[in-house]
C-alpha cells in the first residue's frame, strides 16, 4: 500500500466520526470478518487508525479501495460541505430514455475526452440517485484524490447537485453532464446549502403540500367538555386564515431543513423620512441574509402568527415555489 | 371603529367574563384553561391577539368585565401591539376593568427601559401591573388566582366592593426615586 493510499486513509479516518466507524467499515466489506473483529473500537481514534492502516497493508488494498470507502461515507452522510445546484435545460428527444449504463459510459468517455487523468467512480444509491466521484488530475499529474468532487443526479430529472468543484474544472464537468444526459444547456439553479437532503426535498417537492380546498377543516367535534366551551378565541377566523395561507405557501408538517436565503438588493432607496438617501438616483446596493436551523419552518411560523403579512409576499414565497435561495432584486424585474 | 364598552350589555347570573389580549397567543391558553376550572363562579374566557375585535362576533359576545393585556417584556412588538389596542377601549374601562400582566420580566434579553415604559403606561392609566411566570403550570395557576380575585370584583360578584375601589388599592405607582436612573 503506497504512501498516497496511507495518507488518504488517515485523512479519511479523521473525517469519519467514531460512532459511524464500525458501520461504515462493515458496509465497505473489503476487510474480512475476522480482521474487522480484531479491531477494538473502544480505543482512541489514533490507535484504531494505526491498526486499520496495518490491516489494509496486509490485505494489500490500494487507493481505489480507499476511495470506495470515502464514497460510502459521503453517500451515507451527504449533509456536509457546500452543495450547489444546476439545472439541465433543452432536453433532446431521447433524453427521457437515458438509463444508467448508458449514462455511465457516456459520462466517463466525455469527461476523459475533455481532460486526461481524471478518475471517475459512479454508483447508484438505493434511492435512485446516481453518485459520481471525480478526482481531477491534468496531463502531467495524477488525479488528486484528496480534493474529489461529488455529483448527485437523479436520472430523468433536470437537477444536478455538485460539491467541492473548482472553477477551473467547472466547465468541463458541466459539459460532460450535459452531453451524457442528452440535454443542450445547463445553468446554475441559484440554490445552495449544506444539507443535500434539504435541497433535494425542496426541489423535488418531497414534503407535504397543502392544496386550496373549499372546506378546509373537517366538521368540529360536538362533544367538547363544558369547560372548554367557555373558552373562545375571538379572532379565530383571522387566525385560521393566516394558518391556511401560510400552509399553502410553505407546506405542511416537516419542511426541508433549508438553512439560508440570500437576497441581493439593487433597488432604489425608499424611505419618506430620509430625504438625503431618497434623492440619490443610483440604486442602493444591500444584501440580506436569512439563516436558521430550519428557514422554511421559521418563515411559515412568521406568516401564521402574523409577523409577516399574508398573503405571503412573492419575495419569500419564491423560495419554496421556485426552489431557489439566492435572489437578485432590481427595480424593474423582481427575482431576476 | 368598534370600541369595547363595559356596560352596554346585560350581565348573566353568577358569571364573570374576562378577555385576555396577547400578541404571541401562547400564555393566554394556559391561563384560560386554569381560569375555567373555577367552580364558585362561571368564568367565560375570550382570547384575542389584539383589539379591535371583529364586528361579526359582537352579538354573541358577552359583556367583558375585565380586559387583561399580556405583554412579553422580551419582545418590543408585544408592547407596541398592546399600546395600539388600548385605543379601542372606551375610557370607562380604565376605572378598574383593565389590568396589565408582564411575563419574562427577569429574562436576560429584556431591553433596558422596557419595564419602565410599561410601568409609566400603567401608572398613567391607573391600572394594576402584575408579573407572571409563564413557563410552568404553577406560574399559570398563581397568575390565574390573582386574576380571579380582580375579576370577581370587576364583575360585581363581591359585595360592598367595586372595581373602582379595588383599583385605588391595586393600581401601579412609580417608585419614589423616579428622578434617579433605575438599576438594571
Amino acid at each position: 500500500m503506497d504512501n498516497l493510499a496511507k495518507h488518504l486513509l488517515q485523512r479519511l479516518m479523521r473525517r469519519i466520526p467514531a460512532s459511524m466507524l464500525q458501520s461504515t467499515l462493515d458496509k465497505w466489506g473489503r476487510l474480512t470478518a475476522e480482521k474487522r473483529k480484531s479491531l477494538d473500537f473502544t480505543q482512541s481514534k489514533l490507535t484504531i487508525t494505526q491498526e486499520l492502516v496495518a490491516l489494509c497493508e496486509e490485505s494489500e488494498l490500494t487507493v481505489k479501495h480507499i476511495t470506495e470507502l470515502e464514497m460510502i461515507y459521503v453517500t451515507e452522510n451527504p449533509n456536509q460541505g457546500m452543495w450547489h445546484t444546476f439545472q439541465l435545460l433543452d432536453p433532446e428527444d431521447d433524453a427521457h430514455s437515458v438509463e444508467l449504463m448508458q449514462f455511465k459510459e457516456q459520462f466517463k468517455s466525455h469527461l476523459s475526452e475533455l481532460k486526461r487523468n481524471v478518475s471517475v467512480k459512479i454508483k447508484k444509491h438505493t434511492d435512485e440517485a446516481v453518485w459520481i466521484r471525480v478526482a481531477w488530475g491534468d496531463g502531467l499529474s495524477r488525479p488528486n484524490h484528496l480534493k474529489a468532487t461529488y455529483v448527485v443526479h437523479y436520472l430523468q430529472t433536470p437537477y444536478v447537485f455538485v460539491n467541492a468543484l473548482s472553477s477551473k474544472n467547472k466547465p468541463l464537468l458541466l459539459q460532460a453532464l450535459t452531453l451524457s444526459t442528452k440535454h443542450q444547456q445547463i445553468k446554475a439553479a441559484n440554490l445552495s446549502g449544506q444539507k443535500l437532503t434539504a435541497l433535494r426535498d425542496l426541489l423535488m417537492r418531497q414534503y407535504q403540500q397543502v392544496f386550496p380546498t373549499k372546506y378546509p377543516s373537517p366538521l368540529p367535534e360536538s362533544d367538547q367538555s363544558i369547560s372548554k366551551l367557555r373558552i373562545e378565541k375571538v379572532q379565530a377566523e383571522a387566525s385560521a386564515n393566516r394558518h391556511r395561507m401560510a400552509g399553502e405557501t410553505f407546506g405542511d408538517g416537516m419542511l426541508p431543513a433549508l438553512q439560508s436565503a440570500f437576497f441581493q438588493l439593487e433597488t432604489k432607496f425608499k424611505d419618506p423620512t430620509n430625504e438625503a438617501m431618497t434623492q440619490r438616483d443610483e440604486p442602493f446596493i444591500c444584501s440580506v441574509k436569512f439563516s436558521s436551523s430550519n428557514l422554511l419552518e421559521s418563515l411559515r411560523h412568521c406568516a401564521s402568527s402574523g409577523i409577516a403579512s399574508t398573503p405571503v409576499t412573492p419575495l419569500l414565497s419564491s423560495i419554496p415555489l421556485k426552489g431557489r435561495n439566492y435572489f437578485v432584486i432590481t427595480n424593474n424585474v423582481p427575482n431576476a | 371603529m368598534s370600541l369595547l364598552k363595559p356596560f352596554s350589555k346585560l350581565p348573566d347570573l353568577n358569571t364573570a367574563n374576562i378577555l385576555l389580549v396577547e400578541n404571541e397567543e401562547q400564555f393566554q391558553q394556559n391561563l384560560a384553561n386554569t381560569l375555567v376550572e373555577e367552580t364558585a363562579v362561571t368564568v367565560n374566557v375570550r382570547l384575542a391577539k389584539s383589539l379591535p375585535l371583529p364586528m361579526e362576533n359582537d352579538e354573541s359576545r358577552p359583556r367583558i368585565d375585565l380586559v387583561v393585556f399580556i405583554i412579553n417584556l422580551t419582545s418590543d412588538k408585544s408592547f407596541e401591539s398592546a399600546k395600539a389596542s388600548l385605543k379601542y377601549l372606551v375610557p370607562g374601562y380604565f376605572l378598574g376593568k383593565v389590568c396589565f400582566m408582564a411575563t419574562n420580566a427577569r429574562h436576560a434579553s429584556v431591553r433596558t427601559g422596557c419595564l419602565d415604559a410599561l410601568r409609566q403606561l400603567a401608572v398613567s392609566l391607573h391600572c394594576p401591573l402584575l408579573f407572571a411566570e409563564d413557563q410552568t403550570p404553577e406560574g399559570a395557576a398563581s397568575s390565574a388566582r390573582r386574576l380571579l380575585t380582580i375579576l370577581k370584583v370587576a364583575s360585581g360578584l363581591v359585595p360592598n366592593t367595586t372595581a373602582l375601589y379595588l383599583s385605588n388599592l391595586t393600581r401601579c405607582t412609580m417608585p419614589p426615586d423616579i428622578d434617579q436612573p433605575s438599576f438594571d
